[in-house]
Formats: C-alpha cells, structure tokens, sequence
C-alpha cells in the first residue's frame, strides 16, 4: 500500500526567508471571474468570512505548514483512504485535504435547506408515481420513453411502495455556485451517495488542528449525522421489526473504494457492518449469521448497486448480494436504503425535468435552479449539442465519478469528433450543460494560497422527517483551473462551516 | 456477534499458530539431522507428511522442502501462506482486533513479502526460524493487552488452542516417521538426544526438567508424556484442549440449563479419551496412532466449530417445509474462510 501525501511546494516554500515573514493571505490574488468564496469583488473578505479570514490571515506560512503536517498524520495513522479504480497498482489513497475551509452564511444556509428538503420530496414523489400511477408520464410532463428507457427504472417495483414511502433516505445533490454567486444543481445522487464519513473526519481534524477557530467562530454540528441516520432509518421499519429495529450496513467488501467508510458508518451508528454471504433469506425474512444464531434483520442500509443486491432479481453472477433479498423486500419484511430503483430520479437524462417535478407535485416553484441543460435525446438539443462541443460540457448519463465526460473548452479537435460520433451513436445516453465557471475558494497550492474550483455536495436523510446535514462535502480541484472536483480524478476536499 | 466476524478471527489465530509450528517443525527437523544420517528420501518427506501433503512433486532435499514450507505461496501450509492468509483474515476484522495487532501484522507480513525476510533466511536460518517464531508471540502479548476480551476474543483463544493442540501432535510425529523406525535404537544416546530436540522445538526444555518424578522412566516415554498429559504446560495437548474448551463455552454463552454445544462435546470426547489411557498405554498400542487419533479428532472439533458457531442458518424455527439450500457448509476447513469473492 502506499499513501500518496500531497504536500506541494512544502520545502520550496520554507527555504525562502520569506516563509518566516509571509502570513496565508498575502499574496493571494482571487480568480478573475468566478466567485470567491471568502472574499468579495473588492477584495474584502464577506461579512460572515470576516474573523475566519482574521484569524487565519495571522498564521505564518510556517506554523500553517505544521499544521497540515498534522493533518495530514492524522489521516494516515487512521487509514482514511480511499481506492482508485483506474490504478493498477490497487492503491490507497488519501483524500487530499486542504485546511482553510468552505464558508456558508446561516441565513444562506437556510434557504439552501429548504430547497433540498423541497427537492427531494419531490423526487419522492416522482418515483412513488413512476412505480404506481404513473400521472407524470400521463400527463405527458416528462416523456414516457426518457423514464421507462431509463437503465435505472426497475419494473420489479412496480406496484410495490416501500416502508414508509420512502425511496431516497439519502441524497447527496451535487451544488455548484456560479459566478454571480447563485447556487446551482448539479446533481442528485439518489442511490449510493458516498462521502459523508469525509466531512465528519474533516471536521475532527480540524478541531484537532485549530482548536482556537471553533472557539472564536460559531460552527454549525456535522457530528450528529451518523444517529441521526440511525434514527431516520428506524422511524421506516418493516413488518415484525424488532425493538429498537436491527439495522445493518450491507458492504460490497473490503476491495470497494468506499470500504472505509462503510465501516465508518456502522461504527459511528452503532450496528454491525455485513457482507452479502452474512445475511440468508427464509421464508422471506432476512436473518444474519451471527454465532448466537440466526437475528432477524429489519433495515439495510446497503452500500451496493441494485444490480448486485440479490442473484435471484438482478443480476445472477452477483456473489456480493443476497439470493431472495429482494422477495422479502417485496413482501415488506425488510426496508432497504436506499429503495431499489431510485437511479430513474437521479439519471442525468430525467435531471432536467426536476424543476418540472417541484410544479406538478408540490404545486410550488422550485427554489433551488438547475443548470440549463440540453437532452441530445431531443432532436434540437442534439443538434445545438453537436454544433456548440466547444463550448459545452458532456455527459453520459449513466457514468458518475467524472468518468465518461467531455469538457468542452479543454478538448482537442479529435476529442470532440470522437465523442460527436458516440453521441450520434446513442443520444439517449447524453445531455449536454453550458460550463459553468464554478466558484473558488482559497487553498494551499504549490504557489501559495490561489483560488481553485469547489463544489458542494449537502447530505439529506429522509425518514419520517427529513434533516439536512449543515453544510456537507466540499470538493475542491487541485489543479489551477480544473473544473472536475471528483476524488477519483484527483480531487481533494476542504470543512465547510455553516456560520452565523 | 456476526458468525464471518468470529470466523475469521478464529482463523486469524489459527494461521498465527500455523506460522509459528511450521517454523518449529523445520527447526526441529534441521535440528535432528544435524547429528544423526538417515537416507535422504526419510529426511525431510516426514515432515511434508505431518503437514497433510501429499502431492508435493519437487524433490526432497533439505534445501527444497525449507523452500517450499518457507516461500511458496502456492503451498496453502507455508509460512508465507500462512501469515498472509491471518492478515488477509484480519484486514477485514480491523475493528475488532486492536490497532497494535493490525500494525505488527502488517508489519511481518511487509517483512516475509519484501527482501528483508529473504535476506534474514539466507544469512542465518536458524534465526530467521526464531524470529517467525516471534511473530505469533508478539501478536499474542499485544492481543492480550489491547484486544477486548470480549465473544471475538473467546474465538481467537480457541482457534490458537485448537491448531496448536494439532501442531503439537503434528511435532511429536515427526520423530515417528524420521527415526523410530528401527527398534534397537529406542533408549540409544542419539534417541535421546532426539527427544531433547522435540523438547526444545516445543519451548519445553526447562519446564519438563524442572517436573518432579516420582518413578524413573525412559526419556522418550517421559517427554511424550509431558506433551500429551502436562497440566501446567501451554503446549501440551491436555492443557490445549482444555482451553478450547473453556473458550469454547464462553463463546456459546452460559445461560442456566443450555445444552452442550457440538464443540464442547467433541473437546470433552478427546479429553475423556485421553484420560481413559496413561503414556505407557498409548505407547504400547502405538504413539503415531494415538497421535493420529489426536490430529483427526481436532479436524473434527474444527467441522463442529463451524456448523455451530459460524453457519447458524440451520437454527431458524421453520414455518414452512425447508427449500432453502444451505451454502455455508461448503468452505474448506484447512484454508480458512477467504473464499468470497469482490466484484
């Protein structure tokens, strides 16, 4: 195993004399035209940046880089890693993190939140349809064909509405903010959203590191999350559930990039983390092995594809899921979170159509906006697609990761005509966004602090309520001027800190 | 507790131990032929034999068999195997055993895969089978004073106790199957001196001298004695299965009037066997035999351990006739239970 540790410029920076003189935000120059997510235009720093910008702007590079020395350490020594697929050499990873953090004011916050909350309730609803009366696609608001065509749509779930009615107890709806500082969906992620244990260790670590910051500045909790999920999941509880209800996590195995915080998960919420050959089905109830005997299990909390959850329903030559899971799922003998067949919400083609879900549903505007999108499954958008891939950022609508995209401005002649063919290929896998010119924030780099790209990924838990973590993952580019934040493409995270 | 969680810390102690007594057996038997010429074909077969191979197709010199009890992974009972099959084991129970231990295993693992291993075997053999030796050890004290002792400890108690009640049998055999051969040579010097090395190779040397006697009896009789009946020594057969046993009930919990697990049956069986002979019966009918019987016995306890503790799908009160197929039976007991595949 070998831990890739980003320090950048570290000794470069001290050998200068300058680094004993030289403080964090100098030299700092913000980008020309994305919004700055500590300072405004003028070069002050916003109102509710103020003392954070204060207090940090006092630190002398050299203490900073003690600093992240032990931030860093601490990440190590516990093994918060994760795999990279693409790596031949299997290897683990560190999270790049870097230590100034993502701010958010509360009272921005707090319509972000009820954004979200609307949001998913929405797409609540949109499957609860799409699996029953199907009004939507009657009423003609989203094409049939888009949603029925939809690798994620499950017609094993038709006529089925799970415990509670709850489909997606866990969303993780990718924001990003444009330059006139206007927060933008991206995103949702409605099946397996990853990354919470991030933002939980990130905020340890900077306790840790700068004890004397949380005492100054009041910082909304994350530390409630994993309870909080807990109970989100015990308040939809299947038929015959035990008191309290026997939660477990479900694990692909120790070889998922996840794994660590698939473990993370179970130990902080206090139940056991299983692999698929732990749990067997009889008489259409889950059972875990254990070496008391079988133990009745009541909600799964699956960390695994709906492909793989069961041989018996999906895909037969799984070996990681359970064989007749989804039986008992079906006869209401066990809740599983997330529902299977949420990936038809959360499919990049149906995504445009979120906003139209917030009117037909809730009869309401949507709060928060997606980005502007073009469906190459539309003739016209096709078209407009195909003679802007300069300007435009593609994607296939069922990759996630980064994986399977194309940025426009930054493509060469050939990139563009090889995705153009694939895209005429097949235009139901493609839709097409004007690049947004995401917001900064500053972060250590091997020139000093400088702007680089963030997003935002908030995590909503729905049970019988719903709760939405204060402020969520912040990703943020390393390299000057990406616009792709993914961990798998190299990609780091930073503490976001919803202040008042 | 979750039965693949006590399964693979039983097996995690179980390859520990195998590390360890491999490292003994080749010790013992480098040991013993240092001062005694057997035909080449009787030096080092013995030794494949008492491990339970019996395909191996290279040849039987020492230098081989060391190679392939030592380095090759494509031998299920190497020490290279070995270890990386407890720390394979172990990566996945992280939470359950202590950090130290994960680390340390970590650690001997990296050391056995890289050139450091390799070089100590190279420069100074019987050393590098000392510091194997050491591995286990050292996992043990750092078990002892970091692990919770706790349902997971009572199955990494009773997978240590179990292989080594099986690798004791397993060394004391490798003095049948080298030299005893030949009748006129029991009670020689050179059999005696043999008997001491079995005895060392077992850690054993001061505790058996130290052992009060009341009537004088032959060296080799006295020492098989000692490692199958000790009471007080940790290596010793009876002492061995007496652990189990107490692991064994620990594990199964102690609710007032519960029914005798398998397991406990099983260990109790071996030991009333045992009882019901001395070192002198045992001797007459045949050592290797009763040795045998031991070996098998505790393959047995294994097969219990497993049906009991770790595939409790047959527990479920029924409401319809069965259809359910039962697929957690089928594991390899001698390879542990690394069998699941990741996609």
């Amino acid at each position: 195993m070998t831990t890739t540790l980003s320090t950048p410029g570290l000794s470069r920076s001290l050998n200068g004399s300058a680094a004993t003189v030289a403080k964090l935000f100098d030299n700092y120059s913000p980008h020309a035209t994305a919004w700055d997510e500590l300072f405004a235009r003028g070069g002050d720093p916003h109102s509710h940046c103020t003392k954070l910008v204060e207090r940090l702007g006092q630190l002398f590079l050299k203490e900073f880089h003690a600093r992240r020395g032990s931030a860093d350490m601490a990440f190590v020594n516990q093994g918060i890693t994760f795999s990279v697929y693409s790596d031949r050499r299997g290897t683990e990873k560190i999270f790049p993190f870097d230590l100034i953090p993502r701010m958010i004011p509360a009272k921005e916050w707090a319509d972000l939140e009820k954004g979200l909350v609307q949001r998913i309730k929405a797409l609540n609803l949109f499957l609860q349809d799409v699996y029953n009366e199907q009004r939507i696609l009657k009423e003609k608001v989203i094409p049939e064909d888009l949603v029925l065509g939809s690798k994620g749509f499950r017609k094993e779930m038709i006529g089925f509405t799970p415990p509670g009615g709850v489909y997606i107890h866990i969303c993780g709806t990718d924001l990003i903010r444009d330059a006139d500082g206007q927060f933008l969906v991206l995103e949702d992620n409605g099946r397996t959203p990853s990354g919470v244990s991030y933002v939980l260790e990130n905020r340890a670590v900077m306790k840790k590191v700068f004890p004397q910051l949380f005492a100054d500045i009041r910082v909304k909790r994350v530390e409630d999350y994993p309870q909080r999920l807990r109970e989100a999941l015990s308040s939809v509880t299947c038929n015959g559930a035990n008191t309290p209800p026997n939660v477990v996590v479900l694990s692909p195995g120790q070889y998922n990039s996840a794994y660590f915080e698939h473990s993370f998960l179970a130990r902080h919420m206090g139940v056991e983390m299983v692999f698929g050959p732990d749990l067997f089905v009889q008489d259409d109830t889950v059972y875990l092995k254990t070496t008391r005997g079988p133990q009745k299990v009541d909600v799964i909390y699956r960390r695994l594809d709906d492909d793989f959850l069961d041989p018996e329903a999906f895909r037969p030559d799984s070996l990681l899921g359970v064989p007749g899971l989804f039986k008992a799922y079906r006869a209401g003998n066990v809740t599983l979170a997330n529902a299977v067949g949420t990936g038809v919400a959360d499919d990049k083609a149906v995504y445009p159509y979120t906003e139209d879900m917030v009117r037909f549903y809730l009869k309401e505007e949507p709060l928060l906006k997606n980005v502007p999108t073009y469906i190459c499954a539309r003739p016209a958008d096709l078209r407009y697609t195909l003679d802007h891939l300069e300007e435009l950022v593609v994607k296939a609508v069922n990759e996630s990761g980064g994986y399977g995209m194309l940025m426009g401005p930054s493509s060469t002649a050939a990139q563009r005509s090889e995705f153009a063919a694939k895209i005429k290929e097949n235009p139901r896998n493609y839709i097409a966004q004007p690049v947004v010119t995401l917001s900064t924030c500053p972060t250590w780099t091997d020139e000093g602090t400088a702007p680089r790209h963030v997003d935002l990924r908030p995590y909503i838990i729905s049970g019988k309520t719903t709760w939405v973590l204060p402020g969520g993952l912040t990703r943020t580019a390393l390299t000057k001027g990406s616009l792709v934040v993914n961990s798998s493409q190299g990609g780091g995270s930073k503490d976001t800190w919803v202040v008042d | 507790m979750i039965s693949r969680v006590a399964e693979q810390c039983f097996w995690m102690a179980r390859y520990l131990e195998r590390v360890e007594n491999t490292a003994r057996v080749l010790e013992v038997n480098r040991t013993l032929l240092l001062d005694f010429h057997v035909p080449l074909e009787q030096q080092w077969r013995p030794l494949l034999i008492i491990s339970g191979i019996h395909d191996y197709k290279g040849e039987v010199t020492a230098e081989a068999v060391q190679e392939y009890m030592t380095w090759e992974r494509d031998n299920p009972f190497s020490v290279i195997s070995s270890l990386f099959w407890a720390r394979e084991n172990a990566r996945i129970i992280r939470e359950v055993i202590s950090g130290e231990m994960w680390e340390r295993l970590n650690y001997y693992h990296l050391w056995m895969q890289g050139t450091a291993g390799r070089d100590a075997y190279d420069s100074n053999r019987h050393e590098f089978y000392s510091q194997v030796r050491r591995i286990n050890q050292l996992l043990h004290g750092i078990a002892d004073t970091t692990m919770s002792h706790g349902e997971a400890w009572e199955f990494f108690k009773l997978g240590t106790h179990l292989e080594r009640a099986s690798q004791t049998a397993r060394i004391m055999d490798v003095k049948y199957h080298t030299l005893l051969a030949r009748a006129e040579d029991i009670g020689t010097p050179v059999d005696n001196a043999h008997w001491v090395a079995i005895l060392m190779s077992c850690s054993g040397y001061e505790p058996f001298h130290k052992k009060p006697r009341s009537a004088p009896i032959d060296p080799g009789t006295a020492v098989a004695e000692f490692l199958i009946y000790d009471e007080q020594f940790p290596r010793s057969i009876r002492w061995c299965l007496w652990e189990c046993e107490s692991a064994a009930t620990a594990a199964a919990g102690n609710p007032v009037g519960r029914a005798r697990t398998p397991v406990e049956t099983r260990i109790a069986e071996l030991l009333a066997w045992l009882d019901a002979r001395t070192i002198h019966t045992i001797v007459r009918d045949g050592l290797h035999e009763a040795l045998t019987h031991v070996v098998d016995t505790v393959h047995d306890v294994g097969e219990a351990v497993h049906s009991t503790f770790f595939a409790p799908e047959a527990l479920v009160p029924r409401a319809a006739p069965a259809t359910q197929s039962q697929n957690g039976s089928s594991q390899t007991q001698t390879l542990g239970t690394m069998t699941q595949t990741q996609g």
